[in-house]
């Protein structure tokens, strides 16, 4: 599926991190190209959460490289590399549940816009301009959810949402920080098959309608053979295989990774 | 500029009947009956249902303009007197400035900042050191106002610093401390600068100039308080315009969950901070109004017993509500006046104690169980009055109330002398009970409320004469444990933090 | 007398001499050693439950005031009616005992409704039982300072007792029996801590319950119940502390708890918080430097160079002496 003239977007290189002397991520290579939806598959403790919490600077890496655009981003705290276009969602939600829907929308607009507190109390009209901004990209961000996250519920507490709406506005609240590429913690957590079904078309729509490049954690392996343009299995921090859905569901590595099997012994 | 530019912002025209294969579409009625049912029952019934439904459907500036015109109104009819305006006019008002600015701290960016009265204490001396004769500068108000918010700002800026890497946690112990420090520092270090104790001491500085702007003296009450109006709604009004915007969504976000905020591209600490030494601006500025107020700066008006008023007024109010700070500070400072010489008016004082506490029963939901509480208070007082006159004799049960109330005599023991602590050991016994009580469910909560009630009248008829400063002070600790207990948001927060 | 600070130190430095400094570390080394118990409980507490626990200090102060009550009740230190050894012994045991039930009741009625509140519900609450327990001892004591005349302890017709006999003279300066007792108890007391922590299936349940409270109740530990034995042994520690902080430094007072428990959690944070000997380090390095502080600059700038402690270690070691940084679960 993936077009071949696309050039890397995200690039780990020789990526390693430990905790306690546990290796949790261990040299792993991996590289994510503009517009693509890249999927990374393994068993519980495979590495994969913290993968995400490298990429995103909640951990700071042993050793290795992250490149967004052939910039790095270690070293930076979490806020700056979001403002540099990386975006997330969690696994387990972390939504500001005090909030309503849309604060919760435009809270994660912070990065990309200016009005310092001296002109938010005096109101200047760039003030009330920049706020205008900041509503209507939110609703923007919002209707992307179809009638999931509208209307009436936009002023509601995030705290009054279904589980799947929670999952939905963690996605919007992600893609308003208007980032190059967002990464989503297992999406289809917790959701019936109705809703998985829903959310494995919005990742594509986020794709081919929003222009995101998507690097996906994902247990369900219907979303990941529904969406994934390639797939990445780990096992104990390392890349075991790396391909198509059908090549890396096959490969006998990765089967054993899920399933223990001792039966074909590989190194 | 948006990537998703070619999507509509406006939705599109809903598909008829929801989206085809999703949950039902009574799934979303469900969940907006749900989110309207707090709606539907703050619209509750009478006159005053209509009143709270009313101020809850007004947009905010008309309730601070509503706020304005009455309290601009009070010095003309029901606080006429000086000393009325004083204690209950004035005092409230500072009170509400100062838990404005802890409301930031505290309430909007979810900061435990306990060495908040140090920089009111800050304020202050700046005021003192600046306007009075103590060193011979009499700089007007329009020079030491700004400059007290500076001197509160800088030491702000730099504990925020040191602790910012750890802010949730070790900010509230380094405030504390600092708190601690600033008492340590002006009541007994007080270092010596241009031949004087620089902060004077445990005398403090006495006789501060009148605030004066710009030539013009504001010195009675009056003025005062026409001033400290005007400064608490721009101040409230800053606070509210601020929490509004992308800062103030950012502080609400940080304190829900920091790491979530940090993540969505909101530098946390920095932000953090910068609350922080706003509440600080606001605690120096108040601070120096006060000095000028009371034209005097005292160490002992900046001790941790005026920090737990502080936040008794915000948690009353409730966490990150600018109104509940004006309702909590007037909760609490007229209801600590109205404590604080039980001597004035004694019966009116009785009457209004003993009409809340049937209130407060009668608004218990099934009637009878309010009837078995009144009856069980009722019949525990004749009770214990008739087992402690068998047994201890007459000399503990005829003590005479304050004023007349004959009828009292036989249902509430009284000592006729002074029996040691007797009276102290009560109230904290009630205090314990109260507690209790709060922890307790069901009909044990009723039935532990009988005791607790007639200990409560107990305590009123006897204690709150003699010691009513700390009792005051005590009854403010347990209410931020009980309320923390039973409604962590306050009186009128909003928030609710569900259970995972 | 010169006017500047810097100049009277080192003047005091001078007059002082080598034996003044001496004194000065002895003193400062039996002061950290009460901060270094109090400490324990803070640093146990944040441990498990990430709570500040505002209210310790003040079961710390409750302590004294027990083992004042537990003197008074047998004749006072002047004249008491029972041999002076059962009876310093009957007063570590009672203050223990009730310090320890304060804090179960504590932790029961205060902090345990709150398990899933936000964080700041319980340091809020842990403000007000704070509050609480210094103004009601405040009341209930008519804010007297007690004395425990310890001096008098086992001494003849309120003669100066054994206790303040040298045991050994380094240099001129005495080290008495009560300082010997203070030390000795404390290493005693967190030899013991360190005992059930590492080396009983309780401390085990600790360790497991600070590591992961919900992963430790999954696998069958009663989280409430080491919670409990958490604060119950923090505040046993902390009872003890109050008794000694009786006989060594010689009264009751309900605001010492205030003051004593911040210096003990500066010395919890120092040492690195959560950490064990942490807590201990930090007690006894706080201790002399309040003790170098009192006697070379004056009793008056005690509590800032001990807050300026605080400050530079937050700036330099966040983490404190022996405090590792944590690990945020994401």
């Amino acid at each position: 599926m993936a077009e071949p003239a696309r050039k890397a977007l995200l690039e780990l290189k020789d990526l390693s991190m430990s905790f306690g002397g546990l290796k949790v991520i261990d040299g792993l290579d991996l590289t994510v190209n503009g517009r693509e939806v890249v999927s990374v598959i393994g068993p519980n403790g495979a590495g994969k959460t913290t993968l995400f919490n490298l990429i995103t600077g909640i951990y700071r890496p042993d050793a290795g490289e992250i490149l967004l655009e052939g910039g790095s981003l270690v070293g930076l705290p979490p806020y700056k590399i979001t403002q540099r276009g990386v975006a997330r969602t969690f696994q387990t939600l972390r939504l500001f549940l005090n909030m309503s829907v849309i604060e919760n929308v435009m809270a994660s607009q912070y990065g990309r816009t200016k009005v310092d507190i001296v002109r938010a109390m005096l109101r200047t009209p760039g003030m009330r301009r920049e706020e205008r901004e900041i509503r209507r990209f939110a609703e923007e961000k919002l209707s992307f959810f179809g009638q999931r996250l509208m209307g009436y519920r936009w002023n509601q507490p995030a705290y009054s949402l279904s589980y799947a709406n929670r999952r939905r506005l963690e996605i919007a609240r992600a893609m308003a920080t208007d980032p190059k590429i967002l990464l989503l913690d297992e999406p289809a957590a917790g959701m019936n098959p109705v809703e998985t079904h829903e959310i494995t078309e919005l990742i594509g729509q986020l794709r081919d309608e929003g222009g995101f490049t998507i690097l996906l954690i994902e247990h369900d392996m219907h979303v990941v053979e529904g969406i994934s343009d390639r797939v990445i299995a780990l096992d104990h921090g390392v890349k075991i295989s790396e391909g198509s859905f059908e090549q890396v569901a096959t490969d006998p590595r990765v089967v054993e990774a899920y399933l223990g099997t001792k039966a074909t012994v590989t190194k | 500029m948006s990537d998703a530019s070619d999507t509509p912002g406006v939705p599109e025209p809903p598909p008829e009947p929801e989206a085809p294969e999703a949950e039902p579409g009574s799934r979303i009625g469900i969940d907006s009956w749900v989110a309207e049912a707090d709606q539907r029952r703050a619209r509750g019934r009478g006159p005053l249902g209509l009143a709270a439904w009313g101020w809850e459907s007004a947009p905010d500036s008309t309730k601070l303009l509503a706020f304005v015109a009455i309290a601009a109104s009070l010095p003309f009819w029901l606080l006429k007197s000086e000393g009325d305006l004083f204690n209950f006019g004035l005092f409230t008002l500072i009170f509400v400035g100062l838990g404005l600015g802890l409301q930031v701290v505290v309430g909007l960016a979810g900061l435990l900042d306990l060495g908040y009265v140090a920089f009111y204490g800050i304020g202050a001396y700046a005021y003192a050191l600046l306007s009075s004769g103590y060193y011979g500068h009499h700089w007007p108000a329009e020079a030491t106002l700004p400059i007290a918010m500076g001197a509160a700002v800088i030491p702000a800026a730099i504990l925020g610093f040191a602790a910012r890497r750890l802010l949730g946690d070790y900010l509230a112990i380094v405030t504390l401390f600092f708190a601690q420090a600033f008492l340590v520092f002006t009541n007994v270090t007080n270092p010596t600068l241009f031949g004087k104790g620089i902060t004077g001491g445990a005398n403090g500085i006495p006789n501060l100039d009148p605030l004066t702007f710009f030539g013009y003296k504001l010195t009675s009450t009056k003025q005062l308080y026409f001033f400290t109006l005007g400064t608490v709604v721009v101040v409230a009004a800053a606070i509210y315009l601020a929490n509004q915007s992308r800062i103030g969504r950012a502080w609400r976000a940080s304190r829900e969950d920091p790491l979530a905020a940090e993540v969505m591209s909101i530098p946390v600490n920095r932000l953090k901070i910068l609350a922080f030494i706003f509440g600080s601006a606001v605690a120096g500025l108040l601070g120096a109004i006060y000095a000028a107020v009371s034209t005097a700066a005292v160490s002992t008006n900046f001790n941790i017993g005026v920090l737990i008023i502080l936040y008794a007024i915000v948690i009353l109010g409730g966490f990150g509500s600018i109104a509940g700070v004006f309702v909590g500070a007037i909760v609490i400072n007229v209801s600590f006046e109205f404590l604080e010489p039980q001597t004035d008016y004694p019966s009116f004082k009785r009457w209004l104690f003993y009409g809340l506490i049937i209130f407060v029963i009668a608004r218990l939901k099934p009637w009878y169980r309010a009837a078995v509480i009144l009856a069980g208070t009722v019949g525990f007082g004749f009770a214990v009055h008739a087992v402690v006159a068998a047994m201890a004799g007459h000399a503990w049960t005829t003590g005479k109330p304050i004023s007349g109330a004959g009828w009292l005599t036989h249902w509430v023991v009284i000592p006729r002398l002074n029996h040691g602590n007797f009276d102290n050991f009560l109230y904290i016994g009630l205090v314990l009970a109260v507690m209790l009580v709060a922890s307790l469910k069901g009909w044990w909560r009723t039935i532990a409320l009988a005791p607790t009630l007639y200990l409560t009248a107990l305590v009123w008829e006897n204690v709150l004469v003699t010691s009513p400063g700390v009792t005051a002070l005590i009854l403010f600790g347990v209410m931020l444990i009980v309320l923390m207990a039973i409604r962590p948001q306050g009186l009128l927060g909003t928030s609710r933090v569900e259970i995972v | 007398m010169h006017h500047l600070l810097l100049f009277n130190i080192i003047d005091q430095i001078r007059a002082l001499g080598w034996g003044g400094a001496f004194t000065l570390l002895r003193n400062g080394i039996v002061l950290g050693s009460l901060y270094s118990l109090i400490a324990l409980g803070y640093t146990m507490v944040y441990g498990i439950l990430k709570l500040l626990n505002f209210a310790h200090g003040d079961v710390f102060m409750i302590g004294t005031f027990m083992g004042y009550g537990v003197l008074i009740a047998f004749g006072g230190a002047l004249a008491p009616t029972i041999p002076f050894i059962p009876l310093i012994l009957l007063m570590f045991a009672v203050s223990m005992a009730g310090s320890g039930v304060v804090g179960v009741g504590i932790e029961r009625f205060a902090y345990r409704p709150l398990r899933n509140a936000p964080r700041i519900a319980p340091l809020i609450s842990a403000l007000g039982v704070a509050f609480f327990l210094e103004n009601s001892a405040q009341l209930l004591t008519n804010s007297a300072h007690e004395l425990y005349n310890g001096y008098a302890l086992g001494g003849k017709n309120g003669n100066f007792g054994p206790l303040l006999n040298p045991v050994f003279t380094i240099d001129q300066v005495p080290v008495t029996v009560i300082m010997v007792i203070v030390v000795l108890t404390a290493i005693a007391l967190m030899a013991a801590l360190v005992l059930i922590v590492y080396r009983t299936k309780l401390g085990k349940a600790m360790r497991a319950t600070s590591f992961d409270r919900e992963a430790a109740s999954m696998m069958g530990i009663d989280t409430d119940r080491v919670i409990s034995m958490t604060f119950f042994i923090g505040s046993v520690l902390a009872g003890a502390a109050g008794v000694m902080y009786g006989l060594y430094i010689g009264d009751a007072y309900f605001f010492i708890g205030f003051l004593f428990g911040l210096k003990a959690f500066t010395a919890a944070v120092v040492g690195g918080i959560g950490s064990l000997p942490g807590a201990m380090l930090g007690g006894v390095l706080i201790g002399v430097v309040e003790a170098f502080a009192t006697g070379y600059a004056g009793g008056q700038w005690s509590e800032i160079v001990v807050f300026g402690i605080l400050i530079l270690f937050l700036l330099v070691r966040p983490t404190g002496l022996l405090g590792s940084p944590a690990i945020q679960k994401v």
